[in-house]
């Protein structure tokens, strides 16, 4: 089974390498002068104004933590809908069940206003 | 699917939870008791629901999943029945603090659910889910109470402390399933029973579920959190989680040592012996030195915590059905204590210091009395049914061949009995400091009369309990 | 060495090398990225493992989703590392001597003696045209349904308690209402003035 991975093996082996060899050429061909001014942070023209790490809006936490729950919804419909021609009718409602709870959910996060960005 | 009809409570439960989460997003902010009824009417339904199962239904459901056995109908019971008790305390409580309504109902509606499911579990991973649903929903109950600093920052040590002790149990439930190479409570047992080659690796295993479920009951020295998380969270979570869920811990025990890993009893008596040694001598010597009454009450059901792995000690029926005694009674004992509490936390006040006791019996008279009532029980005094748990778990361990655990478990409790007195003390004789009345509703009223008549009665009659405890290890 | 174990060790050590690195980097961000690393040679470790579903979950879900979430809280509880510096040498030394007795106490009982490797012997190698997935989906839709369910019901209280815990309904935000936008009549914002027509002077 493991032979059939052997292709992502080598996608992987040369994606290192394409990036390790790309990246060794420009640092050893490309000409290098760096001055005081090129390392400045840059923004926009600007000086700087205040430190790159800024508080986020917890929004963007509620986001993401929604988009795993619905990430994981999706993983467990994947091996579901494989063996989907197999399994027996329990598993069929079993699944409704499953998508049933997490409407559930998702009228709350709807009705909550969860979804919107105001 | 066979036998989905023994799963019915949960199964009732699970849709009239779904019900109260969309029926309260479309209350208008005046129809808000809606929310708690509904939410009492389910587990009321699912009490009546579990109730009918007990006595003879057994079996299980699930391919082996799920099962009903004699414990499993008894301790849902009482675990609904709790609830409901709670709630009834709760109400004004949250509805004062403005602490978001319907999701501290519908939290503690899973929460309910996890624990019967692991009071139900027949299966490593069933108990695990079971105990992930409770404590994820336990962590956001305490939470939940936002414009509180105090109660973050116990959220935030229950949550990580509690993720660790996650963790260990199921280090310690995947070594068990590594070696025996089932989930199923009832293979793992069979397994070691006739092999002695995956031993070694359940041992290893059972050390590291010993201390996650240490960690989970808060038995020293796994009891940091306990103290803090008593105090932190806002009173009428520190009631949720201080009865209740007790009573799955104790289920939670017995699925996992005695229906998976009784084979190995030799080996976890003895952590269950230090355990509990450890939990009576610092729960009883700390809760002395506390002001703070939460907190006390807090180290005070570590010392239980200790009495309840007592009879675990005993490794026999006897013992286990003694445990099961004290869990349930100690449950709905601390019910009555904390019931007292949110009824004094009253009008944005908050009843954490023991001075806030002094002068009850003045101010209100019923309160007072079951208070003193439940204290007396915890301390063990007779003819209250702490006593009678307290009685049945040292013969349990003395006939078992445990007298110095018996000796240090009889001199903590004397030791116990000064705190709880000195509480009592300051609510009859000493003068209030605020004098006004405290008023309580009517359900408030009759639950607490209930409830300390409860402990009373069942005091001098703890047969009928008794019975149904001996009979659920019975065969 | 075979060729699987040789890959083994290539992830191995990998994964070894970035999951040190998660914790004594400076730069949480570094360490979140660290951790990415991480998840990615566990991956390929399962994978090895013949664990294809699960591998292909861990980088899907973990390194898709989690890490996303990891880095906004990284981002947004705004840490000033110096701090969480302090003490480190102080708890060094008990932190050291805690870990190499738990590292001796497994060695002990992890080697042949005690936790013979008979007991355990590697399952043997599946044929091309076998579908984890397949098994996967076979046995988690039959024997483990109720642990399924739950697992949904776990997933709803964590939808709740996210969002109980961090909305926040604010009064200064100002937000369109399509609803009310299209329902505007001519009226209500336009205002017919009529004034004399000027002359040029």
């Amino acid at each position: 089974m493991l032979a059939n991975y052997f292709p992502v093996l080598l996608f992987i082996a040369i994606g290192i390498v394409m990036g390790v060899v790309l990246l060794t050429a420009g640092r050893v061909i490309g000409p290098s002068r760096p001055n005081k001014e090129k390392n400045s942070p840059y923004e926009c023209g600007f000086e700087a104004f205040e430190d790159a790490r800024m508080k986020f809006d917890v929004r963007y936490y509620l986001v993401a933590i929604l988009f795993i729950i619905f990430d994981l919804e999706i993983t467990f419909l994947v091996p579901w809908a494989v063996v989907l021609d197999t399994i027996s009718p329990a598993a069929y409602i079993a699944m409704a069940l499953f998508l049933f709870i997490l409407v559930i959910g998702f009228i709350y996060e709807w009705k909550k206003g969860a979804l919107e960005w105001e | 699917m066979d036998n989905l009809h023994l799963a019915t409570p949960e199964i009732f439960m699970l849709f009239a939870s779904c019900a109260v989460l969309v029926v309260d997003l479309f209350l208008k902010p005046g129809q808000r008791h809606m929310t708690y009824w509904l939410t009492q009417g389910s587990l009321l339904i699912t009490l009546l629901l579990t109730y009918g199962q007990v006595g003879d239904t057994a079996g299980t459901a699930f391919s082996g999943a799920y099962t009903v056995d004699g414990m499993s109908a008894v301790l849902k019971s009482w675990i609904l029945l709790i609830a409901i008790g709670g709630f009834v305390y709760t109400r004004d409580y949250i509805k004062d603090r403005e602490i978001a309504n319907g999701e501290y109902y519908v939290l503690g509606l899973f929460g309910v659910m996890g624990m019967m499911i692991m009071t139900s579990s027949n299966n490593l991973l069933t108990i695990y889910l079971g105990l992930e649903l409770l404590a994820l929903s336990l962590y956001a109950m305490v939470a939940l109470y936002r414009s509180n600093a105090d109660a973050s920052e116990a959220a935030m040590k229950y949550f990580v402390l509690g993720a660790l002790a996650s963790g260990m149990l199921l280090y310690g439930m995947s070594m068990v399933y590594g070696s025996t190479g089932s989930l199923d409570l009832a293979t793992i047992s069979q397994a070691l029973t006739t092999s002695d080659a995956g031993s070694t690796g359940a041992r290893f295993g059972l050390t590291f579920i010993i201390v996650g479920l240490a960690f989970k009951l808060g038995a020293v020295p796994f009891h940091m959190w306990v103290p803090d998380v008593y105090d932190g969270a806002p009173t009428s979570v520190t009631l949720y989680i201080s009865t209740a869920p007790k009573i799955a811990a104790f289920a939670m025990i017995i699925r996992l040592l005695v229906d998976g890993l009784e084979v190995l009893s030799s080996d976890w008596t003895l952590m269950f012996a230090i355990l509990a040694a450890l939990s009576l001598v610092v729960g009883n010597l700390l809760a002395i030195a506390q002001q703070n009454i939460k907190r006390m009450l807090a180290y005070s059901t570590i010392s239980h915590v200790g009495f309840l792995l007592l009879g675990m000690v005993a490794a026999n029926p006897e013992g286990y059905s003694a445990s099961m005694f004290y869990a349930i009674t100690y449950a709905f004992t601390t019910l009555a204590a904390f019931g007292v509490l949110l009824v004094l936390s009253r009008n944005g006040e908050e009843a954490v210091m023991l001075d806030d006791l002094s002068g009850l019996f003045r101010r209100n008279a019923l309160a007072a009395t079951v208070m003193m009532v439940a204290l007396i029980s915890l301390a063990g005094v007779p003819p209250l049914v702490g006593f009678y748990a307290k009685l049945s778990v040292l013969k349990a361990v003395i006939s078992a061949g445990y007298v110095w655990l018996a000796v240090i478990a009889v001199i903590m409790s004397v030791v116990g009995a000064f705190y709880y007195l000195r509480a009592i003390k300051m609510m009859f004789f000493d003068d209030p400091v605020d004098s006004s009345e405290v008023p309580a509703r009517m359900d408030v009223n009759a639950t607490l009369a209930v409830n300390g008549l409860a402990v009373v009665v069942l005091g001098i009659f703890p047969g009928w309990i008794m019975a149904v405890c001996v009979r659920a290890f019975a065969g | 060495m075979s060729f699987q174990l040789f890959i083994f060790y290539v992830f191995a050590i990998i994964m070894v090398f970035a999951a040190a690195r998660v914790i004594t980097v400076r730069n949480p961000v570094y360490a979140a990225m660290f951790l990415v690393l991480t998840f990615f040679t566990a991956a390929a470790i399962w994978m090895l493992l013949e664990a294809e579903f699960l591998a292909v979950t861990l980088v899907l879900v973990y390194v898709g989703a989690v890490m996303v979430l990891f880095l906004f809280v990284v981002m947004m509880l705004d840490i000033n590392v110096e701090p969480l510096r302090e003490g480190f040498v102080k708890y060094l030394p008990v932190g050291i001597l805690v870990g190499s007795i738990m590292f001796l106490e497994m060695v002990f009982l992890l080697t042949q003696r005690y936790f013979p490797s008979e007991n355990f012997p590697a399952p043997a190698a599946k044929p091309a045209n076998y579908s984890n997935t397949e098994e996967l989906g076979r046995l988690l839709y039959s024997d483990y349904l109720f642990h399924f369910e739950v697992a949904a019901l776990i997933l709803m209280v964590a939808i709740v308690a996210a969002i109980a815990l961090t909305m926040r309904r604010r009064s200064d935000t100002k937000y369109q209402r399509p609803g009310l936008q299209v329902q505007v009549k001519k009226e209500d914002r336009l205002r017919v003035v009529s004034m004399d027509t000027e002359s040029k002077s």
